[in-house]
Formats: C-alpha cells, sequence, structure tokens
C-alpha cells in the first residue's frame, strides 16, 4: 500500500520534516521555543551564469516551489 | 606398585574431570535478558547502550514488541509512541514523529528519529487548536500538495491526543 503523502508526490524527507514540524509545535510553552529553532533553514543560493551572479533566492522556498510543481504532475 | 599405578591414573584423570563443567554454558549466561537500546535524535542521545527489558514500537507495519534475541530487521517508525520497559520494571513513554529502528543479531537496538519527547511535554491545547487548523485546510479547496501536508499534520496530531490527556 502507498501511504497518502507519497502518493501526492511529497518526499519521505518532506513527510519526516512535517511530521517533525507538527510534534514541536504540539509542545508545551518553554520546550516548545527550545525546538521551534530547529525548524529554522536559512540556506540560500544563487545560480551563476558566465561569470554572473543570478538572483540570490531561499532555499526552502525553491524546495518548496519544486515539490508543489512536482504534485501537480 | 600396581595400586600406585593406578593412583596415578586417578590422578591424571581428575583435572579433566573438573575442567568439564566450566566449559559447559549454562542458560543464564548463553541468553542475556536485555536489549541494549539507543534512541537517539539528530540533537540528543537519550538512551546510549543501556540495559532495557522490552521495548515497544509504533511501526509502519504495525505496533511490535522487541525482546531480547529479537530478528535481526528494519522497521520504518510512523509517528507514535514508543513504550520502554526498563530493568527495573519502570516504564517510559516517548512521543517520536518517525523514523527508523534497528534490531541487531546482537540484542542490539537503535532507534532513530527526527524528535521525540515524553508525553508530559506536550500540551492539549496546541494539539487540539492544530488539528482546527489542519481539518480546515485538508477540507479545503487548496493544492494537492497543501492538502497532503495537512493529512500528514493530523495523522500525528490524531496519535498525540489519543495519548496526550
Amino acid at each position: 500500500m502507498t501511504a497518502a503523502w507519497k502518493a501526492a508526490g511529497l518526499t519521505y524527507n518532506r513527510y519526516l520534516a512535517i511530521a517533525a514540524r507538527t510534534v514541536r509545535r504540539s509542545l508545551k510553552e518553554t520546550p516548545r521555543l527550545n525546538a521551534e529553532r530547529r525548524g529554522l533553514m536559512d540556506l540560500r543560493f544563487a545560480k551563476w551564469e558566465s561569470g554572473k551572479q543570478g538572483t540570490v533566492r531561499s532555499l526552502a522556498q525553491a524546495n518548496n516551489e519544486a515539490a508543489a510543481k512536482a504534485a501537480e504532475k | 606398585m600396581n595400586s600406585f599405578r593406578f593412583a596415578r591414573s586417578a590422578l591424571r584423570a581428575r583435572p579433566s574431570m573438573f575442567s568439564a563443567p566450566i566449559q559447559r554454558r549454562g542458560y543464564a549466561e548463553a541468553v542475556a535478558d536485555k536489549i541494549k537500546l539507543s534512541l537517539t535524535l539528530p540533537h540528543q542521545t537519550i538512551y546510549r547502550s543501556t540495559g532495557v527489558t522490552q521495548v515497544n514500537l509504533p511501526a509502519a507495519s504495525g505496533e511490535m514488541g522487541v525482546l531480547a534475541n529479537h530478528v535481526p530487521s528494519i522497521e520504518q517508525l510512523k509517528p507514535g509512541l514508543v513504550e520502554i520497559i526498563e530493568e527495573g520494571g519502570a516504564t517510559k513513554q516517548y512521543f517520536l514523529s518517525g523514523g527508523f529502528a534497528v534490531v541487531q543479531p546482537d540484542s542490539q537496538l537503535s532507534i532513530n528519529a527526527v524528535e521525540g519527547y515524553p508525553l508530559e511535554d506536550f500540551s492539549a491545547d496546541a494539539i487540539r487548536s492544530q488539528i482546527a487548523e489542519a481539518q480546515k485546510i485538508a477540507n479545503g479547496s487548496g493544492s494537492e500538495q497543501d492538502i497532503a501536508e495537512a493529512k500528514i499534520e493530523l495523522d500525528v496530531l490524531e496519535t498525540l491526543q489519543a495519548h496526550v490527556k
């Protein structure tokens, strides 16, 4: 049996990240504030073409867009 | 003279008679009744090769209990409650967000998960408000991806709610 998230085009990595995020958000105030910082990702990237830097984009955002595109297929 | 030779052979026979019981392996030493449990998160080690009696896991293929000398296996874990019965008989419960459990041939059990907390760290109010929010998205008209993500959240939250009072 295929899991529902897999049928919707999500990767296992994404599935785990969402489950972990949900667990973090369900915690009581003190442990939650300590844990939420772990969910943050601030990686940025830019594509270089013929010696010029392209636009700098957030990796998390680009990942989300790619996942959404994959889900529509 | 004859009796002297007999005594010598008896003397020689003795060591082998005594060494035999030492070579025999008893049930108690051959079958250790402990599992060496390692429960690790990316940011924290909860158990490090600690001897415990039994571990109950929420495997994707169904709930399972692991005792010593379990068949080696790799199990994917659903988000759910892991129960650890320690040597003294005390039970510890952790809610894990999903990961893998590996049973090795020498009674070693490694559990890896992304997040894991004891039940008393969860807030019933936070769970309830998140369920309402996730249900709104799951039944709404968002993209297929948003709905799938909301359904994962609902699955986690409903399991949590069943355990957190």
